[in-house]
């Protein structure tokens, strides 16, 4: 798909899939007053929700921000037009991944990435497997938070081994989630293709 | 005398790990109040942040397919401790009134379910299946002469679409149901701010500046401790503590409570069970005033 076609339908997209109108945004700038993140990035959520609106997704999907959004839903509550702020960042990310748009320099990116994994592995998420992968991943972190790790881990807060729930019902679930994603993605694919 | 109330329980992933003295002054507090936990069999995760930053309709499956097995239990209600498992189940619940998802979901969990099982948090488990005259009564070490700020954080209240929270701004649940253990309750300015969530193994300085901003001003409202509701809020406010007051002589440490762990002391439960020694930040300081007095 070409970036043309992605940006003619972005707001159809966000919607479709947030059940909300990016487009209605008057650019009050309530969700990114109430943002406990918006100072840590270079953009904030209503630069984000203009980008959609512009259909900019280069600028939304590579911005530092989406992938900072702690999903706190402040926005979301206090938007006055109804607009699923939390939501778009959800859904930014995933059009994200599907373009293969995620920056290079976006942790919280890997971890979502790492934790799907893990879930989706052991059934429930398996912490101390997580932390290691992510430090394998990302050396420059690899030091962090050790001597915490350390004391959470005699304090009995870490668990050595993953504690199992239905796994293969986990397995079920997560290859047809994805199957009814991929054929619903395809879709859309086709109608923007015929428009 | 009334049945015994029962309610089917999802600890989830952290109750399991980091959050273990949740799961366990949980289930003492629930036990001395006469409220029966029946954990679901091979419960799997909820999703978290990952399933929804990656894929909707399972994001929706995994919590349904818990509320199913709910139904099969022969059980009305489900208690979810976490406030992150609460928030994601209830939007599986929101979310199922479409009926896209409903048949995407059902395709998913290979049944259908029907959407009518109650799920608590740990503050309504307290307040409606307890009550605040029952908790009231049960309290046998009030905490007479300790002053908590309550903390909600982000997912109890919000959004109030999914949550179906009274007042997703300024929430009162936790206040009243410390009080009623007799508490003194501060009135503060960041009940319901985020403290940075899952941020935690990635961006920690972020985590850090919030979580400092929240203590804080609980400080500066005369609290000596928070009580907490969540997995997240409780481990990035309690781990914090060390490295923000390094880097600032003049902040002062707070004891971080769950709310359960403040239930259980408060109506007998013995101290050994409700996982103090757990944390970063000590609260024996509090907890040896409340058995003295």
């Amino acid at each position: 798909m070409t970036a043309s076609a992605i940006s003619s339908t972005l707001v159809e997209i966000v919607q479709a899939e947030t059940g909300t109108n990016p487009a209605k945004c008057y650019q009050c700038k309530r969700c990114t007053a109430g943002c406990p993140v918006a100072g840590y990035a270079d953009l904030h959520p209503a630069q984000i929700i203009r980008a959609v609106q512009l259909g900019d997704l280069e600028t939304a999907a590579k911005s530092k921000f989406i992938w900072l959004c702690t999903g706190c839903e402040t926005c979301t509550t206090r938007c006055p037009q109804g607009i699923d702020v939390a939501g778009v960042m959800d859904e930014l990310r995933m059009i994200a991944r599907r373009e293969g748009l995620v920056p290079k320099d976006a942790p919280f990116a890997d971890i979502l990435q790492l934790n799907y994994e893990s879930m989706a592995r052991w059934g429930r998420l398996y912490e101390i497997e997580l932390i290691a992968r992510y430090k394998l991943k990302r050396p420059s972190a690899a030091t962090d938070d050790l001597l915490l790790g350390a004391k959470m881990f005699l304090k009995g807060k870490l668990a050595l081994t993953p504690t199992l729930g239905d796994r293969a019902q986990m397995k079920r679930m997560v290859r047809e989630a994805e199957k009814v994603t991929a054929e619903r993605e395809k879709g859309a694919r086709l109608k923007a293709g015929e428009s | 005398m009334t049945a015994k109330k029962k309610l089917a329980y999802y600890p989830g992933c952290s109750l399991h790990s980091t959050a273990k003295e949740l799961d366990e002054s949980f289930r003492a507090s629930a036990a001395a109040l006469d409220l029966e936990l029946a954990e679901i069999p091979d419960w799997v995760c909820c999703g978290n942040t990952a399933a929804h930053a990656t894929n909707r309709v399972l994001a929706a499956a995994l919590p349904a397919n818990e509320l199913a097995k709910v139904v099969d239990m022969g059980l009305d209600a489900v208690a979810v401790p976490c406030a992150a498992c609460f928030s994601r189940f209830k939007t599986s619940v929101h979310e199922l009134e479409q009926e896209q998802m409903r048949a995407d979901v059902a395709r998913v969990i290979g049944r259908v379910y029907n959407g009518d099982v109650g799920v608590r948090n740990l503050v309504d488990v307290y307040y409606d299946e307890i009550g605040l005259d029952q908790l009231k009564a049960r309290t046998v070490r009030p905490l007479t002469g300790v002053t908590a700020v309550a903390y909600y954080g982000c997912l109890l209240t919000r959004p109030p679409e999914v949550t179906l929270a009274e007042d997703p701004e300024y929430p009162t649940r936790m206040d009243d149901l410390l009080r009623a253990m007799g508490a003194t309750v501060a009135d503060w300015s960041y009940k319901t701010d985020c403290c940075g969530a899952s941020l935690a193994l990635c961006e920690q300085s972020i985590v850090a500046g919030l979580t400092k901003q929240i203590l804080t001003n609980a400080a500066d409202s005369g609290a000596e401790a928070v009580v907490c509701a969540c997995p997240l809020c409780q481990a990035n406010l309690d781990t914090r503590q060390d490295e923000i007051a390094a880097a600032d002589p003049s902040f002062r440490k707070l004891p971080v409570f769950y709310l359960s762990q403040v239930v259980g002391l408060a109506v007998g439960v013995p101290t050994a069970q409700l996982g103090f020694r757990r944390h970063m930040v000590p609260v024996d300081g509090i907890v040896n005033r409340v058995l003295r007095s």
